[in-house]
């Protein structure tokens, strides 16, 4: 029976059988794209609705408003959208001044990882070094270290100082956290530049500040912006420097999410759910804005100047 | 510094006792192994499922632009916020309802060790496997066209274009070793997600507990110790941290160059 059903599948209705087939395929294939997608954006899309009090564990009971299970009467966390938390959030003192903050601190470090990586960074990928793999190895070194490694000497030498609880000592350590990938993808820019054009440059006379100036800094301007974007995103989203560095007046945006946003008792509370769920919503849009925005070249950045 | 301050103490005992009392804490040795359990495994989903999204976005199927944005979004969530999603009360609670009430199962338990470990692995593994798959998709984008023409005048499906030419040109490409290696260092310095893990099971203070990786160790061990501020036995674990680390890159370069070649 089976051989009878394989040879005549063989025969004349062969291509039909094969369109079938792919017709399957392509219908699996949208399947798996859909559920992979459902995977990505579930929990986010959770987040923001429970921020909006919405909760989906009662709509699949069937019973929107009120359920029993167990003797327990699940009524309260009925369905009752609200704004309550979004606006709770956005309007009290806290969260504009944790956005600002946070701001304020990336921008200290993003800044001073500049000023100490652009260098490196081109001279790494200007001047023919003979050990480039061991260089990218001691890069990738400098990425191991724990945050611990900063953050207790900082800890120690802040207190004396007294940077402890300031923007400046929180942005110091976390330039050191940001200041190696900040190099690796600047590196990777400057070595998408062409040599022929710094040989052209040197050629018409030019010294070096002034190729770097003039030649250099205009063609690498769009990889040195999503650098800084990608290297802000870090910082915005970066918890353990900036909670064990700071104290309640210094928090930023991640610290504030975590344990509850206010100074004072301004509200919000970080076991309310709720309230917990529309900050960090309200955290994440601007992060994943920047990231979509610079999605094409991150992966551009992230070649390190390897690959040529 | 933290290498001088691991030899020292606030009392002037012999230099190398932070590391002897280090040694001694099973709390020590658990949490090594949970950080290397965890970085290893949450580096190989995440490597697994972005290239499964990069074969998905490989193919001739429609609204690829949209997909795409889609499986970018947990990029840029921040790893704290990670742990808040998938703790038992948000992402699991529906789930939760939806198993019982639609499908008729019995509510499972989500505080035993058994279920909240690898959520915690798949959270991490959830967060970065976009990272992969945008690295993937641009090695991709560099595969000569004429490869994949000779490879349909072969007759080859296109499961086994993607088997025999864009993986073996995922793994042998230096920036996806790069990456991939990136991942593991990060991974072994994870805290946030384990930070939030160990408050909804109620650890909060206690070093040692099953979630606790170095770097949540070290916190508790810092912030919340009964021995005071033990700097120099939180400065000892961070410079062994650093050197497990960097043995275990060393390894996996070495393996991953064997691998792509």
């Amino acid at each position: 029976m089976d051989k009878l059903k394989g040879v005549s599948g063989s025969t004349p209705d062969k291509p039909a059988r094969a369109k079938n087939g792919r017709r399957r395929g392509r219908l699996l294939l949208y399947a798996v794209a859909i559920l992979a997608a459902f995977y990505s954006f579930w929990p986010i899309m959770i987040m923001g609705l429970e921020g909006y009090n919405i909760d989906l564990g009662p709509i699949f009971a069937g019973k929107a408003l009120s359920f029993q299970l167990g003797g327990l009467t699940f009524a309260k966390r009925a369905i009752i959208p609200t704004p309550y938390y979004y606006l709770q959030a956005l309007g009290i003192e806290a969260y504009p001044r944790l956005v600002g903050d946070t701001l304020l601190v990336a921008g200290i470090a993003v800044a001073l990882a500049l000023a100490v990586g652009i260098p490196v960074a081109y001279v790494l990928a200007r001047v023919d070094v003979k050990g480039k793999g061991a260089i990218a190895y001691l890069l990738l070194a400098l990425r191991t270290v724990s945050q611990y490694v900063v953050i207790i000497p900082l800890y120690i030498a802040y207190s004396k100082l007294g940077l402890y609880n300031s923007f400046t000592g929180i942005a110091i350590a976390e330039q050191v956290l940001i200041l190696s990938v900040v190099v690796w993808m600047l590196r990777g820019f400057f070595s998408d530049i062409p040599r022929d054009i710094y040989e052209a440059a040197t050629v018409f006379g030019k010294n070096e500040w002034q190729v770097f100036k003039r030649v250099v800094l205009p063609m690498v301007l769009p990889g040195l912006v999503v650098t800084v974007l990608f290297a802000l995103v870090l910082l915005w989203n970066e918890f353990l420097i900036a909670d064990t560095l700071t104290g309640v007046a210094t928090r930023t945006v991640a610290v504030g999410v975590w344990e509850g946003m206010s100074i004072n008792q301004l509200s919000f509370n970080a076991l309310a759910w709720d309230s917990l769920n529309a900050a960090g919503f309200l955290a994440y849009i601007p992060a994943i804005i920047v990231m979509l925005a610079i999605r094409r070249y991150l992966a551009k950045g992230f070649t390190f100047g390897l690959a040529s | 510094m933290s290498a001088y301050l691991s030899f020292t103490t606030i009392t002037g005992a012999p230099a190398l006792v932070n590391y002897v009392t280090m040694f001694g804490d099973p709390a020590f040795w658990s949490a090594l192994n949970v950080s290397l359990f965890y970085s290893l495994s949450s580096t190989l989903i995440a490597v697994g499922v972005g290239i499964g999204l990069t074969y998905l976005l490989t193919q001739e199927i429609r609204g690829k632009g949209i997909l795409e944005i889609l499986y970018i979004l947990p990029l840029a969530v921040a790893p704290i916020v990670v742990g808040v999603l998938f703790s038992p009360s948000s992402v699991w609670d529906d789930i939760q309802q939806f198993l019982h009430f639609i499908l008729g199962l019995p509510y499972f338990n989500e505080l035993t060790p058994s279920f909240f470990f690898p959520v915690i692995i798949f959270s991490e593994s959830w967060e970065w496997a976009p990272l992969i798959m945008l690295v993937a998709l641009s090695v991709v984008n560099n595969i000569p066209k004429q490869v994949f023409e000779a490879a349909d005048l072969h007759g080859a499906t296109s499961l086994q274009k993607f088997r025999l030419v864009v993986i073996p040109a995922i793994f042998k490409s230096p920036v996806m070793q790069f990456v991939i290696v990136l991942r593991f260092i990060d991974a072994m310095r994870a805290f946030e997600i384990p930070l939030a893990w160990s408050n909804w099971l109620g650890y909060t203070t206690t070093p040692g507990s099953p979630v606790d990786t170095i770097s949540l160790y070290l916190y508790k061990l810092l912030f919340s110790s009964s021995q005071g501020f033990p700097v120099g036995v939180v400065s000892a674990a961070a410079i062994t941290l650093f050197a497990v680390t960097l043995a275990g890159t060393t390894v996996l370069l070495r393996l991953l160059k064997t691998v792509g070649g």
